[in-house]
């Protein structure tokens, strides 16, 4: 069974506004899907019909097998939701935060604290339980929203710009924790940010949105096809610090280097490095997303 | 009733309880009705002449079982009796008012509906949480204002006359079945407002163009009923229940959560 279907999904809204055209995708559970794209690209509202929030207004959409907009209670029980406007309770703190939660997903008040508590070290907020949330910064809140998600043990998590506001170390932690929840514990991560040099190193596939269409999807390897790019290879045939001496090249795959390798040292060529860069994700993105017409038509 | 929709019960009541100004306030007009008023009226009629020909013709006009001896008893069994308990019919109203306008978009204006919508309960059960927090906190200050006035009423009237009133029968009527009822037809209404609200401005302002009508034709109604009978008390409250219980069924039926957000 997909941890998330999305089929022909679309929403318009009442003023008019298309904000998801026809949308196909579909998750294995354990992938971290990145989902990426501009503001207002439809990736919020996406979220937002696969857990109910909102009515497709074509297409469906399921959650391991069970439809939000029929039965959204039962999507929620299995999911744990990250956005930026799913605050928390500024008069309580952190654990009664976290307590609170955990007793409304059903966990009792014990059960709740305990994984409150284990959450909160997790996340760096040990310190903080006790504190308001309304003392809290703008990272420690990200932070408690992320362990608020998790409370009832989600088989799948919905984090929309979890990391908006952390400093780099923190936002570092946090995709550590993703990837580390997506690979111990199987939970299936729909991950929307803006962020692609995190989401390039935690997600497993990778959809590209743009003004509510689907422009690309697929691994890493399978978006650098779609560009049409291939790997930059460089070569030192000089001592380090020497300027001159340095091969650049556009290969189709691996396989040439050694053949590239091959060639120089018959020439007479001392060889003293070889690197590869591959376009990353950054590279990608903006290569579909400055040309989207042209990607939709090729997909 | 499970224990997610006990669990937020808690929590909006507590939202309150923990904010002293707030609980000051919710409490200050019930006392001056309950406590304040009646203490007025109690010296001044332990103060003014007892031969008054006017409050002796008054007093003719109350059932036989109601005129005592003692003018000021007569007058005391007067307010607790026949004026006060339509007070109840109102505190509980005014208490849950504030508390019923912010449910739903007072969480909304803090960001935290949003995350509220995302537990796995349904919408009618999460209104119904809501409504029954603004209703124990109105059933609360009703009984905490009705126990001060009933001691503060007992001892200025054991001290002013010797005496001691006893609450009639509609006293239980009004505190178990009619204020209840009411309050809950009130509290549902208002939470209802409060769900379609796009500001609290906006949901007080509803609250009060909803509620004031409905209060004060009923307060008008309720002074003659307690005259009449206890039993017709009791069937008008019989008739609230049903009421508060059919909006409470039915108040969210078309609402979704497109429609919160």
């Amino acid at each position: 069974m997909n941890a998330v279907t999305l089929n022909n999904l679309s929403k318009i809204y009442p003023d008019g506004k298309k904000a998801v055209d026809s949308v196909t995708i579909s998750l294995e559970p354990g992938e971290v899907f990145g989902f990426l794209g501009p503001n207002g690209a439809g990736k919020t509202t996406t979220v937002k019909l696969l857990n109910g929030m909102l009515s497709p207004t074509d297409g469906s959409c399921s959650v391991f097998g069970i439809e939000p907009c029929k039965s959204p209670e039962k999507t929620h029980a299995i999911s744990g939701v990250v956005t930026e406007h799913a605050q928390m309770y500024d008069t309580l703190t952190g654990l009664e935060n976290l307590i609170f939660y955990g007793t409304i997903f059903g966990l009792s008040p014990a059960e709740s604290k305990k994984r409150a508590e284990s959450l909160l070290a997790q996340l760096e907020l040990s310190e903080a339980r006790d504190k308001k949330l309304g003392a809290y910064s703008t990272g420690m809140r990200q932070r408690l929203s992320l362990a608020r998600a998790l409370i009832h043990n989600p088989r799948l998590l919905f984090l929309d710009e979890p990391t908006s506001g952390l400093d780099p170390e923190s936002a570092q932690n946090v995709h550590l924790l993703i990837r580390g929840l997506a690979q111990e514990k199987g939970i299936t991560v729909f991950l929307c940010t803006h962020q692609l040099r995190y989401a390039q190193e935690i997600c497993t596939r990778y959809g590209l949105m743009s003004e509510g269409r689907l422009i690309a999807s697929g691994t890493l390897e399978e978006l650098r096809g779609r560009i049409g790019a291939g790997m930059r290879v460089r070569i030192r045939t000089c001592p380090a610090g020497t300027a001159s001496g340095i091969l650049e090249e556009n290969i189709a795959s691996e396989e040439e280097i050694p053949q590239l390798v091959r060639r120089l040292t018959e020439n007479g060529k001392s060889i003293y490095e070889v690197s590869t860069q591959a376009p990353s994700l950054e590279d990608i993105y903006f290569a579909l997303t400055a040309a989207p017409e042209t990607s939709q038509k090729n997909s | 009733m499970n224990k997610e929709m006990l669990a937020i019960i808690k929590k909006d009541i507590r939202g309150i309880t923990a904010n002293r100004r707030m609980m000051i306030s919710l409490l200050v007009v019930p006392i001056v009705l309950t406590v304040f008023l009646p203490t007025v009226f109690i010296l001044t009629t332990y103060l003014m002449p007892t031969e008054v020909a006017e409050l002796q013709k008054l007093l003719t006009f109350l059932p036989e079982n109601q005129q005592a001896q003692n003018i000021n008893d007569a007058l005391a069994g007067l307010l607790l009796n026949y004026f006060l308990p339509l007070f109840f019919l109102i505190i509980p109203v005014m208490a849950s008012s504030v508390m019923a306008a912010s449910s739903f978009v007072g969480e909304k204006e803090k960001h935290t509906l949003e995350t509220l919508l995302y537990a796995p309960l349904s919408l009618r059960q999460i209104f119904r949480a809501k409504v029954f927090a603004a209703f124990l906190l109105s059933m609360f200050v009703s009984f905490l204002s009705f126990s001060i006035m009933l001691i503060v009423l007992e001892t200025e009237v054991t001290l002013t006359s010797g005496s001691f009133i006893l609450p009639g029968i509609q006293w239980l009527f009004i505190m178990l079945l009619v204020s209840p009822a009411i309050s809950l037809i009130a509290v549902t209404l208002i939470v209802r407002t409060s769900a379609r609200a796009q500001s609290m401005e906006d949901a007080q302002q509803g609250a009060v163009f909803l509620l004031l009508p409905i209060l004060m034709l009923l307060a008008g109604q309720f002074t003659g009923v307690m005259l009449i009978s206890p039993l017709a008390l009791l069937g008008i409250g019989a008739v609230c229940c049903c009421i508060a219980a059919v909006l409470l069924r039915q108040c969210m039926g078309r609402f979704t959560y497109e429609m919160l957000l």
